[in-house]
């Protein structure tokens, strides 16, 4: 067929006959076709494809009624684009590992930055913790992560920076290990390292029914910018809270820890 | 890593790039990667700067650049093109020389210029995680994101498509607003993962 065959066991070599339908190339890299129908990917995640696709920010006019249908957080707007047209597209992300994931009417919340890409037979919606995104629905989508991903059952608690996702839990909350952390050693010990923290006091604990995901390292994705929720009383990260990190920061900062020195205005009650 | 099995003869290599070897090796560095005084110019002119040494000598080499991914890749004659920060080693036969990539090397962050190999032999390439080889045929052109793309070898044409419009400057952009289409008759590497480039935010 053509002279630019793999000679002696070189690399493989993909043409869009061989490349497989909506499923891993490696681990890599991931292959979605398209045959008239539409997927949401997230903005420049696309690294090549075969036939006529169409890329189209989420605010194209044409596209308005698909995104009220299945894309319900109008402020990632900007971070997301919707694929159109017929084809074979390779997706990947920084050399993170790609999955694909089933969800039969289901629901999955992950983390906003781990989302590649995702049927608009489901529906994306906020999750009202900052900083994740949840699916609902039936359909496939496309998640990385940084190593391969594994799947655990609750009661757990899990180290906040190795959480990719989970699904039908109804109650992930944090846990502190309070007799380490209280008291004034406790809270020197957090603040200065000394006398040995071991950086595993505050986990994510989990209970119910479901499933948990986790990365295998504790090396986070870069963040993808979710947009802020509406500033309103009730509403987590809302821009209401001290310091005023409008949306996602909550668990990335130090939180305040009983026992520990500032914040004293609020003791005082101003 | 790559390991080298030299038997007398020489291999060009990206200078630096050798982790650990066994036997008895020399190690020359080749002033403008053995392209002579014209090559050297062009290569100064045109900030397609290659520092390649020569490894010559018995036993095995081995070489690495920053934990990279590592593809080898056969040449029978045809002509391989690759960004100098991509090429980690070649066999010494094989001819390297600068080319003139136009718009599409502006869009990749690499310049507008880059490595061509030629001849017959092999070529060592590094890709951010395992690059996917994807074949070019006329009945399939393909269209790459600049920032994805390694290498292409054979008889492609390229052409480069903006998809910038209106929308683009209103923030509503498709998100992947620069693309290369290859057409012809070839390979092409793209890694999985993308460089940053101008193109990566519109």
């Amino acid at each position: 067929m053509s002279r630019y065959g793999a000679p002696g066991g070189g690399p493989t070599v993909h043409d869009p006959m061989t490349l497989p339908v909506d499923d891993n190339v490696n681990s890599y890299t991931f292959c979605v076709e398209l045959k008239g129908s539409q997927w949401f990917l997230q903005k420049g995640k696309m690294i090549a494809y075969y036939g006529s696709i169409d890329f189209n920010g989420i605010g194209h006019g044409r596209l308005d009624r698909l995104v009220r249908t299945s894309f319900h957080s109008p402020l990632h707007a900007s971070d997301w684009v919707v694929a159109e047209g017929s084809g074979k597209m390779l997706l990947a992300d920084r050399a993170f590992d790609v999955n694909s994931y089933d969800l039969d009417d289901g629901n999955l919340t992950i983390r906003s930055g781990n989302l590649l890409a995702f049927q608009p037979t489901l529906s994306l919606k906020q999750s009202i913790v900052p900083g994740f995104l949840t699916l609902i629905g039936t359909g496939k989508f496309v998640a990385a992560s940084n190593g391969p991903v594994v799947f655990m059952e609750p009661p757990l608690r899990v180290d906040p920076q190795a959480l990719v996702g989970w699904a039908d839990c109804p109650s992930p909350c944090h846990h502190y290990d309070h007799g380490y952390m209280t008291g004034l050693m406790g809270g020197l010990r957090a603040l200065t390292g000394l006398g040995g923290a071991s950086g595993e006091e505050h986990q994510f604990e989990f209970v119910g029914a479901g499933t948990v995901l986790l990365q295998s390292t504790e090396l986070l994705m870069a963040e993808q910018a979710t947009g802020a929720v509406p500033h309103e009383p009730g509403v987590p990260g809302g821009g209401a809270g001290p310091g005023g990190q409008g949306g996602h920061g909550a668990q990335t900062g130090t939180p305040r820890l009983p026992g520990q020195l500032g914040d004293l205005q609020r003791r005082f009650g101003l | 890593m790559l390991a080298v099995d030299v038997t007398g003869d020489a291999v060009k290599a990206k200078n630096g790039s050798m982790v650990a070897y066994d036997g008895q090796m020399a190690f020359k560095k080749l002033s403008g990667g053995g392209e002579g005084i014209r090559g050297m110019v062009t290569r100064r002119l045109t900030g397609e700067q290659m520092t390649m040494m020569e490894v010559r000598g018995q036993g095995t080499c081995w070489l690495a650049d920053r934990a990279s991914e590592i593809n080898l890749v056969q040449l029978h004659g045809d002509k391989l093109y690759v960004e100098s920060s991509n090429l980690l080693a070649t066999d010494a036969g094989l001819r390297t020389g600068t080319s003139f990539t136009g718009l599409r090397g502006a869009t990749q962050g690499n310049g507008l210029f880059t490595t061509t190999v030629e001849g017959t032999g092999q070529a060592a390439i590094t890709s951010d995680g395992p690059a996917v080889v994807l074949r070019v045929s006329p009945q399939y052109p393909l269209t790459v994101d600049p920032g994805a793309y390694v290498a292409h070898q054979g008889d492609v044409r390229q052409t480069f498509q903006s998809g910038v419009t209106f929308r683009t400057f209103m923030g509503e952009g498709g998100g992947e607003a620069f693309q290369i289409r290859f057409e012809g008759d070839g390979l092409v590497y793209v890694q999985p993962s993308e460089r940053n480039t101008i193109a990566g935010d519109v």
